[in-house]
């Protein structure tokens, strides 16, 4: 069992979008603006021609933020979300009402509606494909160019992911609300 | 063991059934439920053809028009519970003619309020079986839900002692129904007051104010289904119970404008991000002003407070427009929670930065939200002409 996590250089991001596109090809993820687990924000240049301010330009890679305190966990009526063994909040489409309470109680945005199952999804770093097949990468990881994400276990004093939370500054996003997000954004 | 002699019931034939005086109100209200009737049909057909692409609902806006509407119909159902309470339940003489009225009008309102949010709710059917087989008992949805459904069943057995004249167990399920009723729209409330992402929802206002807001609601129904009953003429007894009633509904307006007062200061004092500019945002709100403080409070109070509660007609015109000042409160309250965008950044080409968000409901919204008000008059007149809802001299 593992508890798993990830770490996002962010600085690193040059807004290819590939790991979004790896993300819809590995799960399988229906075309359209709405239907998306991860997504890359666009912070755009600050100031008026010439007095830009470039240091305001940034991308900020984002998707369900794995929180250990889940608000859309709690919310959900019928516990249709759930922590799963390697403590990733994931979503059982048997049991989801769609009720869309969890939609409204996320800070992050991260949930949408899936068209093929009328249910509720979200990110699950890839643990019906790629952990289910026993590989310990998820596709957005495996794909990026420029190494901006880390993913791996936080339990494992020894993994690459703990280490740089050692040695590496970092911060979580909305962490005043109390959500404990396991994606750490490093500085 | 027949219905009849479980709850007394009229015997009317078919004919007796679809007739009425044709009295130029009896007409309208005919005309008026046919038409929302056909418009509740046409936005159901539409949800089953489409699903929920029929509705204007979105990521960023799951929650429509059918939840404001299911909420609309749900206090109106705690409301009347509320102030019938006051009758049989604490004994004050003058409002125990109201019971009967008021429990059917509440039995009726939640059941269209369940009809209306079950072509919202994706998986109506899942949703029966694991309520039940895996409940999140830190869900305000579980609870809510869980509790109305325990409300429904105390109302509808308390309107079976009504109507059966035994005012014992009328009285005991009277409470139970009071209670549990109390219980549920509380977390109806704080199905929104838990939401730590929407600060201008997030905290204690709203589980209170549902309670508030819901004896006002009963109070202008009870207005429109007296007032519609005796069409303006009221015998004496009604005459002092909905003067007394409208006293009751100045002094809870007064309460309401001044929590209204208070939530708004403290949602802009301090500029806190991502509840001040909402506030300000609906205090600019057309909805808001005119919808919810001058329809829904202000000119029902004035109506009240220039006869100290006399003008009973012109409170039975007042409510119509009180009643849609909570309809506006309703939808607010939805639309109002999830106006601010989660997402600050942008996240597609050519997209501009997320702005307050927009959302106006789609003709299968309307339809099945707006409609149900013809579901709800349809069962009231159904109700009228099979049991006997008028108050005997027992009763006074």
């Amino acid at each position: 069992m593992a508890r798993y996590g990830m770490v996002l250089d962010y600085k690193n991001c040059i807004n290819c979008k590939a790991c979004e596109t790896a993300c819809k090809e590995e799960n399988g993820i229906l075309l359209g603006a709405d239907n998306h687990r991860i997504w890359v924000g666009t912070k755009e240049i600050e100031g008026e021609f010439p007095f830009l301010n470039i240091a305001s330009n940034n991308f900020l890679p984002s998707q369900c933020q794995q929180c250990a305190n889940a608000p859309c966990q709690e919310v959900c009526p019928t516990n249709a979300t759930y922590y799963d063994e390697n403590s990733v909040v994931r979503v059982d489409p048997d049991k989801c009402i769609l009720c869309s309470y969890c939609m409204t109680a996320c800070p992050y945005d991260a949930r949408y509606v899936d068209d093929r199952t009328k249910t509720v999804d979200k990110c699950n770093f890839c643990a019906d494909t790629r952990i289910a097949r026993g590989e310990t990468t998820t596709a957005c990881q495996n794909t990026c160019p420029t190494k901006v994400r880390i993913f791996g276990d936080l339990d494992d004093p020894n993994s690459e992911i703990s280490e740089v939370l050692r040695t590496r500054d970092h911060f979580t996003l909305k962490s005043h609300l109390g959500t404990d997000p396991r994606l750490f954004y490093l500085t | 063991m027949t219905l009849k002699s479980i709850i007394p019931m009229k015997d009317i034939s078919l004919k007796e059934l679809f007739s009425f005086k044709k009295s130029f109100s009896n007409v309208t209200m005919a005309i008026l439920t046919v038409v929302l009737l056909a418009l509740f049909l046409a936005g159901s057909v539409m949800y089953f053809i489409d699903g929920h692409h029929a509705y204007n609902i979105s990521r960023e806006h799951p929650w429509g028009l059918i939840i404001a509407m299911y909420v609309f119909f749900v206090v109106s159902s705690t409301g009347l519970c509320i102030m019938s309470s006051i009758g049989h339940v604490f004994g004050i003489k003058e409002f125990e003619i109201i019971g009967k009225r008021a429990i059917i009008g509440a039995i009726i309102t939640i059941t269209t309020g369940f009809i209306v949010i079950a072509l919202e709710i994706g998986h109506p059917v899942t949703m029966i079986i694991y309520n039940i087989l895996t409940p999140n008992f830190s869900s305000a949805i579980w609870w809510m839900g869980t509790l109305y459904g325990a409300y429904l069943g105390f109302i509808i057995f308390e309107f079976i002692f009504l109507v059966r004249e035994n005012h014992k167990w009328s009285k005991f399920f009277g409470l139970g129904g009071l209670l549990v009723g109390l219980a549920a729209h509380s977390n109806l409330g704080a199905v929104f007051g838990f939401l730590i992402a929407r600060p201008i929802a997030n905290g204690v206002f709203f589980p209170i104010y549902f309670i508030l807001s819901a004896m006002i609601t009963g109070s202008y129904l009870l207005f429109l289904m007296y007032g519609f009953r005796y069409k303006m003429d009221f015998p004496e007894e009604v005459k002092v119970m909905l003067t007394k009633l409208a006293k009751i509904l100045g002094l809870l307006l007064a309460i309401l404008m001044f929590f209204e007062i208070w939530r708004m200061l403290t949602a802009i004092y301090g500029g806190m991000p991502g509840r001040a500019e909402v506030a300000w945002h609906i205090l600019g709100s057309s909805n808001f002003l005119i919808g919810e403080v001058l329809l829904g409070m202000v000119i029902p109070f004035i109506v009240i407070l220039a006869s100290k509660g006399t003008n009973i007609k012109g409170m039975v015109w007042a409510s119509i427009l009180g009643m849609i000042g909570i309809f506006f409160m309703r939808y607010d309250l939805v639309h109002d929670t999830q106006v601010m965008p989660l997402q600050l950044l942008k996240i597609r080409e050519y997209q501009l930065p997320p702005t307050f968000i927009e959302y106006f409901p789609s003709f299968a919204e309307i339809g099945v939200s707006i409609g149900g008000i013809g579901v709800c008059f349809v069962m009231y007149y159904l109700a009228d002409k099979f049991f006997e809802l008028d108050h005997n001299k027992k009763d006074m």
